[in-house]
């Protein structure tokens, strides 16, 4: 189901390295620099996130390039609309329940 | 894109009438699911429905704010280890001229509640830019 994606963007800091990656791949070190969190809890979000489906990664001489992985985003997709629908459903029929209902 | 559902609705009835039908079991299982609410903060109810596939048909659930025919807030788990939902659903109620303009908002993510700021427009901005990723897929 959608559990992974959001566990994997649950955390702010993941959300925002998330976020950084949509600018563009991005090294560790290099998303290090741009956050004020030590390299090993860059490394771990990074690996939630990769976990969640959400980052890939590319391997070029002793550089590990991370960029974001967009079909990752469909389980979320897919979970807004199944509950869009469910509500709207549900919504019709509070309006014919309160229609039926006696005045207080 | 967006992470949070948001429904709007007008209904007929008083927001003390809606908010009856919010708050009262009876009539919350008349058009959403057989439960055990009661509009106490702290308070753990279940939502009761037929399994579907591998949802055991339960939503557990916990009164997170009340504030009588204004606004009821509850968290929503549903489904089972390890495909557990963990979100929040917010309702908030409004008189109208005719009613009640009643307010949805179904969460995925519960620190969104916590005031983090990033319901900004900068996470709007990106939203937008990873949707239009998603649209070449």
């Amino acid at each position: 189901m959608q559990s992974d994606v959001f566990r994997a963007l649950a955390d702010p800091t993941r959300r925002a390295v998330f976020e950084q990656l949509t600018r563009g791949e991005a090294t560790v070190t290099e998303l290090t620099r741009k956050f004020d969190v030590s390299q090993p809890a860059i490394s771990q979000h990074l690996a939630a996130l990769k976990a969640g489906g959400l980052v890939a990664v590319r391997r070029a001489g002793r550089f590990t390039y991370y960029r974001i992985k967009p079909a990752g985003l469909r389980p979320l997709v897919d979970w807004i609309e199944h509950y869009q629908a469910f509500w709207l459903g549900r919504m019709k029929k509070l309006k014919a329940l309160l229609e039926e209902m006696e005045d207080d | 894109m967006t992470r949070s559902i948001v429904v709007d609705y007008d209904l007929p009835g008083s927001p003390a009438k809606v908010w009856r039908t919010l708050t009262e079991p009876e009539l919350l299982a008349a058009w959403l699911m057989d439960n055990d609410i009661a509009p106490e903060v702290g308070h753990r109810f279940t939502f009761r429905s037929k399994p579907m596939g591998d949802w055991d048909g339960t939503v557990q659930c916990e009164v997170l704010a009340v504030e009588p025919q204004r606004l009821l807030r509850y968290s929503w788990r549903g489904g089972s280890a390890p495909n557990l939902l963990d979100s929040i659903v917010t309702w908030t109620l409004a008189p109208t001229a005719t009613g009640t303009a009643l307010h949805l908002e179904h969460s995925g993510f519960p620190d969104d509640h916590a005031g983090y700021p990033f319901m900004d427009r900068g996470w709007r901005d990106k939203a937008a830019r990873i949707a239009e990723l998603l649209a070449t897929l």
